[in-house]
């Protein structure tokens, strides 16, 4: 070969180099035009640099000298064009830099009220020992209300003094007035008049009672109401259900003590405790669903048993988040909101 | 109840800890509430549930001590000399009203020497809190806080004619108490009268006109059973509750009566000497034959959950003071005893068993069987509906249900019907069952402004109370979502949309929307199938002005039962069509007035079925440029074929014709 063809090469080589890296805007473009003009196998430097040896050896020195600088140029060029694209390290830009340290811009995202995350949380916990969610109206009848509840006609519990009855000119408080139910256990019935045993829900909802509002009293508040009816439900099941709810609620091993009480729609009736470290923590109410309930709803008790509970949403609420004055639950200031 | 330790002795061996008897008998139906001494006393609190009346004396507490720790109840024995003259003689009854007092006994003391007590007997009140008055009030108090029979103690003297009536009230009678307050009576109210006016209101309180006095020397002694409501009524109406009306109201022993009577002129003969006239004076039913109760052995398994031997099963029952009328070793037949009116079932019984025997033995580590449970539609609904609304910056709020009329008369886009409301105010003045949730935000919205928190948007998932016009039925509630807040009001509509087109398959239409809570022309409402399912627009001036709201605020409700009937819970994918849209912007010269809902329907009509989407990008006005009353729409188009690629000359065929269109039907003129 001619050292004139092959010094004509190398220019030719240098001058497509010189364009393409000049023209190449992405790292992908670079990263082909690299393998065409500086690949390890077949590209053209290589190539030419093959061509060398058929060179005279007095032409020798000069093509080399001349191919050395050829190969330089490729080179420049292909790191001018990486650095152009970003493809190494060093900040190129030499406008203001964006200061990491700065504190970061906080995106305006609503919160969800405690009492919300609260009864979420039961939801989440009692679902998973396999109880489903019902609910039922805010403004009940008597029968549901009462009768079905076993609280007779003469039971203190019907006094309109401490309930909410509606104004319904035509209707006696005794039989067919409506009033905003007193407890969410109205719930238990409406589901077992609609559905056959086994019946494992629980339901949640606002309940209301003629209450002074103070610190811990407010006319409106949230109940969760738990119903398992089946054949052999028994007391010892009750303790079992709620030990393993409030070991998964208040976390590490929690025991449960019941002591006698007394609630018309359950016999026995027991207040419930958790022990907590050192702390005996009051859960609320429970007992075996009573047999008039369980006739109330046309379930034969000689067949089925039950067991029932209930509590306060807004006691727990204010317990896991600290919260010592219940109206906070129901201003709605914004600093409180927003804490949560 | 308050139980003096050194009062509690009297019937029952204490030989443990005051603490550790607190705590035992919390542990089986009296509920500790704290212990504090007086005197060297100590004075355990005992909260007593309403089913167990029994348990409102020294003695029915006693009995619950020797049950559980196997110890003899130690009653005490009244031996009464009778003088020859029978108190018959004396007085004269008449019971004219036995549904309120079912059983009225009398007897008669005479030559008492009114004084005051002995040291022991105010020792003992003064135990549990009761003023001293004098020997004979002080006697009917011991016994009361003894036994739990309230009695009363009359100056025979002030009785007219020697007669005892018990009667309902007269309309509007008036009778003045010991209190010295005039009270004015309701029907239903048991009086206690002589020949001619009442000198004590039943079970509730005596009257000033008969009380015992330092002049009285012969008395009559009065133990009788009211009834629990008519008593509570009265107690409540008149504010008149006492520690004899809180007994009657949780029902007394009906055998306990008699007794009572006999062992109250015991004491007051010791006190105060006198001497009892024979025999009592007696108008009302003796005490109902009890019925027994069976029990069967297997069934106090069935609902505890573990066996109790059937010995120590009926053993507790018999120390509580149940007979067994029958038993075999399956079953029994029990009487219960006369003090316990909560024994009336096999379950009752169960329960004394097990809480005697102690709850404690129940194990809480049995199986619990498991049974699939799965998230409600609901409940994943309201998840993602309150993640979106709190994604755009609103907070949740939680607002009473009952609203005052001022609030309630705001707003009612549901119905037309008026409020329901309740009789007694939830919270002040507060008797509206909400139709709406709005006003209830509108007060969190000004509360918030009041304490200079500004830029407060918020919403709330609660039910509204719809009247029903069906007579007789439950009113309909309806889950609202509602929202209030000083956002921009494309972003409230823009919420509305999210909800719909993320979570739903509902294709809504909308119309205008002018109510009385929104300035005119600026609400839409959604309809499907005919019926609105959400608004929103500006809060009315009128309202924002007579509030005093500081800011612009949109307000919007959506209801979520209907938006759950069309929950899309699982999204289904739409094929991705493999042929590039085009996207041309066009930028119209319109007249003001123009909405975009006509502007869109002229293009959406002039593009044909090739435009899947319009996008409104902004509107400016330029009165210089394009002369007054005209404004600029920019709007994107973006066409697509779903069966080809689509050339440039298609998009533009379908460009001229929009604005063509536009031209024709909007005066709408193209800037280049």
């Amino acid at each position: 070969m001619s050292l004139q063809a092959f010094l004509a090469e190398l220019d030719s080589l240098a001058a497509d180099a010189e364009k393409v890296f000049a023209e190449v805007d992405t790292t992908a473009s670079l990263e082909d035009a690299r393998v065409i003009f500086a690949g390890a196998k077949n590209g053209r430097i290589k190539n030419v640099q093959k061509l060398m040896g058929e060179l005279a050896a007095a032409d020798r020195p000069l093509g080399g000298k001349r191919f050395n600088e050829v190969r330089t140029t490729v080179q420049s060029a292909l790191d001018a064009a990486a650095a152009r694209l970003g493809a190494d390290d060093k900040p190129k830009s030499q406008g203001p830099l964006f200061d990491p340290t700065l504190p970061g811009m906080p995106p305006s995202f609503g919160h969800l009220h405690p009492i919300t995350q609260t009864m979420e949380h039961l939801k989440e916990i009692m679902g998973r020992l396999g109880f489903t969610v019902t609910e039922g109206p805010e403004v009940e009848d008597i029968w549901h209300n009462f009768v079905a509840l076993n609280i007779p006609d003469d039971h203190p519990a019907r006094d309109p003094l401490d309930n909410f009855y509606l104004a319904t000119a035509a209707k006696s408080a005794q039989t067919d007035a409506f009033l905003l139910r007193s407890q969410t256990s109205t719930v238990q019935i409406r589901s077992m008049e609609k559905t056959q045993p086994p019946l494992r829900i629980i339901s949640l909802g606002r309940v209301y009672r003629p209450d002074e509002a103070d610190a811990t009293h407010f006319p409106m508040f949230h109940q969760m109401e738990g119903l398992w009816v089946d054949r052999n439900v028994t007391m010892a099941q009750l303790k079992s259900v709620l030990r393993l709810f409030a070991t998964n609620y208040l976390g590490g091993d929690v025991h449960i003590r019941f002591r006698p009480s007394f609630f018309p729609f359950t016999e026995p009736s027991v207040e419930v405790d958790f022990l907590w470290g050192d702390n005996w923590i009051e859960f609320g109410g429970a007992g075996m669903v009573d047999p008039n309930v369980l006739n109330a709803v046309g379930y034969d008790p000689e067949v089925y048993t039950g067991f029932a509970f209930g509590l306060g949403v807004e006691r727990l609420c204010m317990r896991r988040f600290g919260i010592t004055d219940i109206r906070d639950l129901f201003r709605n200031d914004v600093r409180f909101l927003r804490q949560f | 109840m308050l139980v003096s330790w050194e009062w509690l002795s009297q019937y029952v061996d204490l030989d443990m800890s005051p603490d550790e008897l607190a705590s035992r008998l919390s542990l089986s139906g009296l509920n500790h509430e704290s212990t504090t001494m007086v005197g060297g006393d100590p004075i355990i609190d005992l909260e007593v549930t309403s089913n167990r009346g029994d348990c409102l004396g020294h003695i029915g507490v006693a009995r619950e001590v020797a049950v559980l720790y196997g110890k003899k109840l130690k009653l005490p024995e009244i031996v009464l000399t009778e003088a020859s003259t029978k108190a018959s003689e004396r007085i004269r009854l008449a019971n004219e009203y036995i549904e309120g007092c079912p059983r009225y006994t009398a007897r008669v003391i005479r030559g008492v020497k009114v004084g005051p007590s002995p040291d022991w007997l105010v020792r003992r009140l003064a135990a549990i809190g009761i003023k001293s008055v004098n020997n004979v009030v002080d006697i009917t108090n011991f016994v009361m806080f003894e036994c739990g029979q309230p009695l009363h103690a009359f100056d025979l003297a002030k009785i007219r004619d020697g007669q005892v009536v018990v009667r309902r009230a007269n309309p509007k009678e008036s009778f003045v108490a010991i209190d010295h307050k005039t009270y004015t009576l309701e029907a239903s109210a048991i009086v206690i009268a002589d020949s001619q006016r009442a000198i004590a209101l039943g079970g509730v309180m005596g009257g000033e006109n008969s009380e015992v006095s330092g002049a009285s020397v012969d008395l009559l002694i009065e133990s009788a059973d009211f009834k629990p409501l008519l008593v509570r009524h009265t107690a409540r109406s008149l504010r008149l509750q006492s520690p004899a009306s809180y007994r009657f109201e949780r029902r007394v022993d009906p055998a306990g009566i008699e007794w009572a009577n006999r062992r109250c002129c015991q004491l007051i003969m010791e006190v105060a000497g006198g001497e009892v006239l024979a025999g009592m004076v007696d108008a009302g039913a003796e005490s109902h034959p009890r019925t027994g109760v069976s029990l069967r052995n297997s069934q106090i398994k069935r609902v505890i959950g573990i066996e109790i031997p059937w010995d120590t099963s009926l053993g507790i029952l018999q120390q509580l003071g149940c007979e067994i009328g029958s038993r075999s070793d399956v079953e029994a037949k029990l009487i219960p005893p006369t003090w316990r009116h909560d024994l009336t079932r096999e379950a009752d019984l169960i329960e004394e068993v097990a809480r005697i025997y102690g709850y404690d033995k129940i194990p809480e580590d049995v199986a619990v069987p498991m049974t699939p449970s799965a998230k409600r539609d609901k409940d994943l609904l309201l998840d993602r509906v309150r993640g979106l609304a709190n994604s755009i910056g609103l907070d949740e709020v939680l607002t009473p249900s009952v609203v005052t009329k001022a609030l309630n008369d705001l707003a009612s886009p549901w119905t037309a019907l008026p409020s329901l409301q309740t009789s007694t105010p939830l919270l002040e003045g507060a008797t509206y069952l909400r139709r709406s949730l709005i006003p209830s935000l509108l007060q969190v919205r000004l509360f918030n402004q009041s304490h200079a928190l500004a830029d407060v948007n918020m919403f709330e998932t609660a039910v509204v109370y719809l009247p029903n016009n069906q007579p007789g039925g439950l009113p309909i509630e309806h889950f609202m979502m509602g929202i209030l807040g000083s956002m921009e009001p494309r972003a409230l509509r823009g919420l509305i949309e999210a909800i719909l087109d993320r979570l739903t398959t509902i294709q809504a239409e909308t119309r205008e929307y002018e109510s009385v809570e929104v300035s005119p022309g600026t609400g839409l409402a959604f309809v499907l199938d005919g019926k609105m399912f959400a608004w929103f627009g500006q809060l009315h001036r009128k309202i924002k002005d007579a509030w005093k709201v500081d800011a612009d605020l949109m307000i919007g409700e959506i209801n979520l039962d209907v938006v759950l009937q069309h929950f899309r819970s699982v999204p289904q994918l739409a094929v991705i069509s493999p042929y590039p849209p085009i996207v041309r912007d066009l930028n119209l010269v319109v007249d003001e007035p123009l909405r975009w809902s006509r502007f869109a329907e002229v293009i959406r009509e002039a593009a044909g079925p090739l435009l899947t989407k319009l996008s409104y990008l902004e509107t400016y006005r330029d009165p210089k440029k394009d002369g007054p009353g005209k404004k600029r729409v920019l709007v994107s188009l973006a066409l697509q074929s779903p069966t080809q690629t689509m050339t440039g000359e298609q998009a533009d065929a379908i460009i001229a014709d929009v604005v063509k269109a536009s031209e024709k039907h909007l005066s709408a003129k193209l800037l280049a």
